[in-house]
C-alpha cells in the first residue's frame, strides 16, 4: 500500500503531529491544499497506526505547564474533555519512613531524626515534610492536570473527524522498510500466526505501507525507533541509560473525602530514598496517583508494585486513600536521558518525534507537553516541504524540522536539563543538591557527576548487613522452585510489613490486572516478547525481569528459565532495560527481545 | 442470488470493565459511561463477520452496517470495525445505554434501514446480534423485523448456509446445546446471530482506508434519536452476592481430591 | 387489569417445566393484583395440558391449535400468540423464557403495540402497578422497574422459581382461530452437538468451569494441553457434569489451536456466554475470568480450585476455594469418581 506519511504509534507527539498538520491538508471547499504524490489528485494521504487496542489505553495522570498543547487548542481546559482541571494548587513533600524498613543511608538518616525530632517545629505531620517552596523550575502553576487517555481520545476525535488522517488501532509495526539507508515506510505484523510467529491458519503476512516520510511517534520502546537505532546508532556521546518505570492508578476516594480538583502533590523519600510519587486531583473525587522507580534504584529485586502499595499507605497520603477504590491501573516505562538520549533526529524518509527522540525534560519532571511541541514542530516543517514541492530528505528534514527544533523553547530547556540528574547516582542528598543547582541556575551550575549507570549490585552486595548470603540463597531457591518473583520475600524479610488487603485499592498484584485493566490477547499473533538466549535466562540468578514485570507476564519456570504470557504485558517496556545480560554494548541491546505486539494489558480508564 | 444485508450492531461498554450503575434525572446510566471503552456488541460482532462472508460469496451482494450510539464512541469503535470487513456505514446518533427501550431502538433502526437508499425489500437479510451485551433482552431484531414486515425471523443462530436453489438453511441454538434446523425459502428475513463459526478477520488496512472514506461523512450526517429510558426504574444496583470464602491450603491433592468428589456425591 | 399465560404445548401434549414456573409467576401476580387470570396455550393440542393445569385457578384457558404449531417457527408462532393476545385482551402477559418464545416475543410485543421486557427473573404486584426485576449488561446489574404501556410481555426466565404443582383437572378448553400463515420456513428437524456430552445441559447437577488456565505455560513453563483434556472429559463422564468455559478458552479453541478441541462457543459461560443454573458449580484454572463473577451469578453452591489464596475473584464469590494445582486435583478427584 502506498501513502505520503505514515506515523508510527498514537501518542502526544503524533497526536500534535496530526493536530496541526491535519487541519491543513484540505483547502475550505474541499480541495486538497497539500497534493498527495502516492494518489495524484486527493491530499496528501496520512496514516497511523497503532500497536493498543484503541488509542490512549495506558492509565496516566500528567501535569503539565501545557504551552505547546495550549498553542494548538487554546481552549483545551474548557473542551469538555473529561478529567481535564486547571492546576490549583502544589505541594513538594518529603515523606518521613514510617514503617522503618526503607533502606537509607547515614546522612539521610541523620536528617529523617533531626526532623523527627524537631517534630512539627520543624512542620513534620502525618510522618511527612512540606517543603516551603517549590524551585520555579518545577513548578506547574497556570498549568493543567489531566488523563493522558482522555485527551489522547479526544485529540484522535478531533483528528479523524476532518476525515482527511485515519488513525488505525490494533495495528502494531513489525518493522521500519529500508531502501538502502533511506526508510521506505513500515511492515504491519503478520496475522494468523502461532506463538513463535509461524504462519497458522488464516495467516496474512504482514503488510507492506510505503511511505515518502515515515514519523517515528512510538515512545521509548517502540519497535521502529529502536530498529532506527540499532542500524543507525546514536549520535557521538549520546547515550540512553536513564529510565523510569511509572506505575499508576486512578483511585475513586472514599465517600465524604474530597481534594480541590486540581490538586498537585510530588513526593520523594518513601518508601525507598529514590522512588518519586504524585497525586493529582482530576475531580473532587478522582485522583491520579503512582510512583516512578528509576533505573539508579539499585535493587536487583526492584519491583513497583508492592511499593506503591506502601506508598499509597504513607500517613500523609493514607488519610485521603484509605477506603478509596481502584478504578484503573496500568504502568509505562520512561525514558529520562532527555537530549542525552537523542536519536538521530532525522534521515532520508524519516523524522523523530516525542519522547523517543529524547524530548522528556527530566529536570522539570515533564514530557507530554514536549513530547506534542516535537510533533507540533514536525508538522510545521511537513507543511513547509510540501507547500515548497520538496523532497523528506535527510538534509530537507534537517533544514525544516531539525533547525525548528533547536530554535524552541524545547530544546533551550532540554539544554539545562543535561544531566541534571547525575547526582541521584551517589544517592538522594547528592542528587537533590545537583538538581537545584542546575535548575536554579539555568544550567550555569552542575555537580560533576558520572556518566553511566554503575552496573547492578549483587543480591548479596545490596543485602549486606541486612541479610546474611545463607538466607538469601534460601529466597532465591524458594522462588525458584514456586516459580514466583523474589521481592515479596525479600522485602517482608527486611521489615515491609504485610499489605492489609482490602479489596478495593490494596488488592493483589493479580487482581490490580484484572480490576484496573482488560487483560486479553488476540489469538493469531506472536509472542511480542522473546529471550534471544534462552540459555541465559536458564542460569540467570535473580531474574530482574520477573521483578521488575508490571503486569506479572513474565514469570520464572525453575530450571527451565522464564515464561511469557502476553494477555498480561502491558507493554511498559521494563523488561527490555532491566535485564541483566547485555549483547551489545553499544546499542545497549539485552537479552529481551522486546517488539510490537497487540492486545495485553489495557488500562480500564485513562 | 444476491442479497442486501443490513447489520443492526450497537456498541457497548468493553465487557471486561466493571460496571457501576448510577441513577440520574433521564433513568439510569452507567458510572463513568462517557469513558468507558466501547466495543462493537459482541454478537453483533458475529453477525457483521457472517453477513461480510456471505456477501463475499454471493456475488452482487451488499453490506451495510447500522448502528445507534453517541457518535464520538461511534467514531472510536469504527476505527477498528473499519479494518475487518467492507460495508457502508448508517450511523444514528443516540443513546447506546442498555436501560433504554427496546422499542424506541427498534423505531430508530428500523427508521434508518428504511432510508438506505436503493435497499431491495425482496434481497433484504437482517442481521444482528441475538442478544445484546447491554440491555441482553433479545428483543430488538424481531421489532426491527415486524416493524419492516418480515415474518421469517431467526434467533440464536450459529450457522446459515445458502443453498443450489437459494434456500437457506439455518441452524437456531434451542435448549440442552442443541439446534433448531429450519430451511427458508429465501429473503426477506431476519437473523439473530449467536456466535458462528467465523473467526475474527484479521485486519486489513487498505480496506480501512477504504471504508473511511464513506464512514466519516456518515458519522458527520448521523440523525440524532431520542432513545427514552424503559418505564420507570425503581432501583438499579449491583447485586451484592459476597460469600464467605473457605480457604483451604496447605492440603495434599489427595485430601482435596476427597473433600470435592464428597460434596459432588451429596 | 387482567394478565394471560401463554404457553406451548409439547409434543407429548403436556407442559414443561418452565411454563408451570411462568404459570406460578401468573398465578401469583394475579393474586397480588387481586385480578384474574387466562391461559393461552398454543400446539397440536390443548385439551391434556389444560387438564394437567386444570386445578391452577385460572378463569379461562384458549386454546390455538394447529398442525403446524408443533413445531417452534417464528411465523406461525407469533401469529397464533397475537390471536390469542387479542383475544384475551390481556393488559399483562407472562411467557415463559424458552427459546420458543424468546424467537417471538418482542414480535408480539410489537405487534400488539405493546412493550416486552425478557430474563424476568420475578413480576410482583406493586400497589397497581406491576414491579419486574430484570437483569442488565449480561447477568450484571439488576433492575426493578415498572412500565404505563400496555400490554406489557413479560419472559419469565427459566429456572427463577419453583413450578406451579396441582392436582390435574378437567379444564375445557376455549379455542380461537387463526389464520396460520403459510409462510417460508419448513422446520427440519433437531441437530444434537457432536461433541456429546461436553456441553452446558441444564438437566446436570454441577457445572464444570474450565478456565483458560488449563491451557497456559505450567510451572514447567509448558503448556499441558492433552493432560488437560483428558482430566476434563474423565470428570465430566464420572460426575455426569455439565461443561463450561470461560470466553479466552473458547476463544481459543474457535481459532482451531491444539486446545481443548471439544469446546466450542456453546460451553461459553459468562460475558457473551451462557449464565447457567446448576445446583453446584466447580470452577478450574479459571483464575481472573469472567466464569466468577457472571456465569456464576445463578449458580447454588459454588467451589474452585486455585493457586493463589487471593484470588480475589474467588474470594467472596466462591463457598470454598482449594488452593492447589487443578491438573493435580483433579486426577484424583477422577480416580475417587472412578
Amino acid at each position: 500500500m502506498d501513502v505520503d506519511i505514515v506515523c508510527a504509534g498514537f501518542g502526544p507527539a503524533t497526536g500534535g503531529f496530526l493536530a496541526t498538520l491535519g487541519p491543513a491538508l484540505v483547502q475550505p471547499d474541499g480541495t486538497p491544499r497539500l497534493e498527495s504524490r502516492a494518489v495524484p489528485g486527493l491530499p496528501l494521504q496520512v496514516l497511523c497506526f497503532e500497536r493498543a487496542d484503541e488509542v490512549g489505553v495506558g492509565v496516566s495522570g500528567v501535569v503539565t505547564r501545557a504551552r505547546g498543547i495550549r498553542a494548538t487548542f487554546p481552549e483545551i481546559a474548557s473542551a469538555g474533555i473529561p478529567l481535564v482541571t486547571p492546576v490549583t494548587s502544589e505541594e513538594l513533600v518529603y515523606l518521613l519512613d514510617p514503617v522503618g524498613a526503607s533502606r537509607r543511608s547515614r546522612p539521610l538518616r541523620m536528617v529523617d531524626a533531626m526532623l523527627s525530632g524537631a517534630g512539627r517545629l520543624a512542620g513534620v505531620k502525618h510522618h511527612a515534610v512540606q517543603l516551603p517552596y517549590i524551585p520555579a523550575f518545577l513548578q506547574k502553576h497556570g498549568g493543567l492536570a489531566f488523563s493522558l487517555g482522555q485527551f489522547s481520545q479526544w485529540v484522535a476525535g478531533q483528528v479523524m473527524a476532518s476525515g482527511a488522517v485515519q488513525i488505525w488501532p490494533a495495528s502494531p509495526i513489525a518493522e521500519a522498510l529500508f531502501e538502502g539507508d533511506r526508510v521506505a515506510g513500515v511492515r504491519l505484523v503478520d496475522q494468523g500466526t502461532d506463538l513463535r510467529g509461524q504462519p497458522a491458519e488464516g495467516f496474512a503476512p504482514g503488510m507492506d505501507v510505503h511511505a515518502d516520510l515515515t514519523v517515528v511517534g512510538d515512545g521509548p520502546v517502540g519497535t521502529v525507533g529502536r530498529m532506527l537505532d540499532a542500524r543507525f546508532g546514536l549520535p557521538e556521546g549520546h547515550v540512553r541509560d536513564e529510565w523510569a518505570l511509572g506505575m499508576k492508578m486512578v483511585v475513586d476516594l472514599r465517600e465524604g473525602v474530597e481534594l480541590k480538583p486540581g490538586t498537585v502533590l510530588h513526593t520523594f523519600g518513601y518508601p525507598e530514598p529514590e522512588i518519586f510519587g504524585f497525586l493529582y486531583a482530576l475531580s473532587e473525587r478522582t485522583v491520579s496517583v503512582g510512583i516512578f522507580v528509576p533505573s539508579w534504584f539499585q535493587s536487583p529485586v526492584r519491583t513497583a508494585y508492592r511499593y506503591l502499595q506502601h506508598w499509597m499507605q504513607h500517613p500523609y497520603l493514607w488519610r485521603w486513600l484509605e477506603g478509596g477504590t481502584l478504578r484503573s491501573w496500568g504502568a509505562k516505562s520512561l525514558q529520562e536521558s532527555g537530549r542525552r538520549g537523542e536519536p538521530h533526529l532525522a534521515g532520508d524518509g524519516y523524522a523523530r518525534i516525542g519522547e523517543g527522540s529524547g524530548s522528556t525534560n527530566a529536570l522539570t519532571g515533564s514530557g507530554v507537553d514536549e513530547a506534542w511541541t516535537t510533533g507540533v514542530l514536525l508538522a510545521e516543517a511537513v507543511i513547509e516541504l510540501c507547500a515548497a514541492g520538496d523532497p523528506f530528505t535527510q538534509a530537507n528534514i534537517d533544514r525544516a524540522y531539525v533547525a525548528r527544533r533547536r530554535a524552541s523553547w524545547l530544546d533551550a530547556e532540554l539544554r539545562i536539563a543535561e544531566g541534571a540528574r547525575d547526582g541521584f547516582d551517589r544517592g538522594l542528598l547528592w542528587g537533590l543538591v545537583g538538581m537545584g543547582l542546575t535548575g536554579l541556575t539555568n544550567g550555569w551550575l552542575r555537580l560533576p557527576a558520572r556518566r553511566h549507570a554503575k552496573p547492578r549490585p549483587s543480591l548479596e552486595a545490596y543485602y549486606r548487613g541486612r541479610l546474611t548470603p545463607e538466607e538469601i540463597e534460601t529466597i532465591v531457591a524458594a522462588a525458584r522452585d514456586a516459580g514466583t518473583a523474589m521481592h515479596d520475600a525479600f522485602m517482608d524479610r527486611c521489615g515491609w510489613p504485610a499489605v492489609p488487603l482490602d479489596g478495593r485499592l490494596l488488592i493483589t498484584h493479580q487482581d490490580a490486572l484484572l480490576l484496573g485493566g482488560k487483560v486479553q490477547a488476540a489469538a493469531g499473533y506472536a509472542d511480542h516478547v522473546q529471550f534471544t538466549s534462552s540459555g541465559q535466562c536458564r542460569v540467570c540468578r535473580t531474574r530482574v525481569c520477573v521483578e521488575m514485570c508490571s503486569g506479572q507476564a513474565i514469570t520464572s519456570a525453575g530450571d527451565h528459565g522464564v515464561a511469557f504470557d502476553r494477555e498480561k504485558c502491558i507493554h511498559c517496556g521494563a523488561c527490555l532495560w532491566n535485564c541483566d545480560f547485555t549483547l551489545d554494548e553499544a546499542s545497549g541491546r539485552t537479552n529481551v527481545e522486546f517488539r510490537a505486539g497487540a492486545g495485553g494489558l489495557h488500562s480500564t480508564e485513562n | 442470488m444476491s442479497y442486501h444485508v443490513v447489520v443492526c450492531a450497537g456498541i457497548v461498554p468493553d465487557p471486561l470493565q466493571s460496571l457501576e450503575p448510577v441513577t440520574g434525572p433521564a433513568g439510569p446510566a452507567l458510572k463513568n459511561e462517557a469513558m468507558l471503552p466501547a466495543v462493537l456488541d459482541p454478537w453483533a460482532g458475529h453477525a457483521l463477520f457472517e453477513a461480510a462472508n456471505l456477501v463475499k460469496q454471493q456475488a452482487g451482494s451488499k453490506l451495510w452496517l447500522v448502528s445507534l450510539g453517541p457518535k464520538a464512541k461511534l467514531q472510536q469503535v469504527m476505527m477498528k470495525v473499519a479494518q475487518k470487513v467492507p460495508f457502508e456505514f448508517v450511523a444514528i446518533d443516540g443513546s447506546a445505554s442498555g436501560f433504554t427501550d427496546s422499542a424506541a431502538v427498534a423505531e430508530a433502526l428500523a427508521g434508518a434501514i428504511t432510508a438506505i437508499p436503493g435497499l431491495d425489500q425482496n434481497r433484504l437479510l437482517v442481521f444482528g446480534g441475538w442478544e445484546s451485551a447491554s440491555r441482553a433482552a433479545g428483543a430488538t431484531l424481531q421489532m426491527v423485523g415486524e416493524r419492516l414486515g418480515i415474518s421469517e425471523q431467526f434467533q440464536g443462530v450459529d450457522s446459515l448456509t445458502v443453498g443450489a436453489d437459494d434456500a437457506f438453511e439455518i441452524l437456531e441454538r434451542i435448549e440442552g446445546g442443541r439446534h433448531q434446523v429450519s430451511v427458508c425459502a429465501g429473503p426477506p428475513a431476519v437473523v439473530g446471530w449467536a456466535t458462528g463459526s467465523l473467526r475474527e478477520p484479521a485486519n486489513n488496512p487498505q480496506l480501512g482506508m477504504t471504508n473511511m472514506r464513506s464512514l466519516m461523512p456518515a458519522l458527520q450526517k448521523a440523525a440524532p434519536a431520542a432513545i427514552p429510558s424503559a418505564g420507570t426504574f425503581a432501583r438499579v444496583a449491583v447485586p451484592s452476592q459476597r460469600r464467605e470464602t473457605r480457604i483451604v491450603k496447605d492440603w495434599t491433592p489427595e485430601a482435596i481430591a476427597k473433600d470435592i468428589a464428597e460434596w459432588i456425591r451429596q | 387489569m387482567s394478565i394471560l399465560l401463554l404457553a406451548h404445548v409439547d409434543t407429548d401434549g403436556s407442559l414443561a417445566k418452565p411454563a408451570l414456573e411462568a404459570l406460578g409467576a401468573a398465578k401469583e401476580l394475579a393474586a397480588g393484583l387481586s385480578v384474574p387470570f387466562d391461559v393461552g396455550l398454543v400446539g397440536g393440542t390443548a385439551d391434556a395440558a389444560a387438564v394437567q393445569i386444570g386445578s391452577c385457578g385460572a378463569a379461562q384457558v384458549f386454546g390455538v391449535c394447529a398442525p403446524e404449531l408443533t413445531e417452534a417457527r417464528y411465523g406461525t408462532d407469533a401469529a397464533a400468540a397475537e390471536a390469542v393476545a387479542r383475544v384475551s385482551g390481556a393488559d399483562i402477559i407472562l411467557v415463559p423464557g424458552t427459546s420458543r418464545w424468546m424467537r417471538v416475543v418482542a414480535g408480539v410485543a410489537q405487534r400488539l403495540g405493546g412493550r416486552v421486557d425478557t430474563h424476568v427473573t420475578e413480576c410482583a404486584a406493586a400497589g397497581a402497578e406491576v414491579s419486574v426485576t430484570r437483569w442488565y449488561y449480561k447477568q450484571r446489574i439488576e433492575g426493578v422497574l415498572t412500565r404505563q404501556e400496555r400490554p406489557l410481555v413479560l419472559a419469565i426466565e427459566p429456572g427463577t422459581r419453583a413450578p406451579w404443582a396441582g392436582a390435574p383437572s378437567a379444564m375445557a378448553v376455549t379455542p380461537v382461530d387463526v389464520v396460520v400463515p403459510a409462510g417460508r420456513t419448513r422446520v427440519v428437524g433437531v441437530r444434537a452437538p457432536a461433541s456429546g456430552e461436553a456441553t452446558v445441559r441444564p438437566d446436570a447437577e454441577l457445572l464444570l468451569v474450565a478456565g483458560a488456565g488449563w491451557t497456559k505455560k505450567q510451572a514447567d513453563g509448558a503448556p499441558h494441553v492433552a493432560d488437560a483434556e483428558r482430566l476434563i472429559l474423565a470428570f465430566l463422564a464420572g460426575a455426569r457434569a455439565s461443561l463450561g468455559g470461560s470466553k479466552s478458552l473458547v476463544d481459543q479453541s474457535g481459532d482451531g489451536q491444539a486446545v481443548l478441541p471439544f469446546m466450542t462457543h456453546v460451553n461459553q459461560v459468562g460475558q457473551t456466554g451462557a449464565s447457567p443454573r446448576h445446583r453446584k458449580g466447580l470452577a478450574t484454572c479459571c483464575h481472573g475470568e469472567e466464569p466468577h463473577v457472571v456465569g456464576w451469578r445463578f449458580i447454588g453452591e459454588r467451589r474452585a480450585v486455585n493457586l493463589n489464596p487471593n484470588c480475589g475473584w474467588a474470594q467472596g464469590k466462591a463457598d470454598v476455594l482449594y488452593v492447589a494445582d487443578a491438573f493435580e486435583v483433579m486426577a484424583k478427584v477422577n480416580e475417587l469418581l472412578g
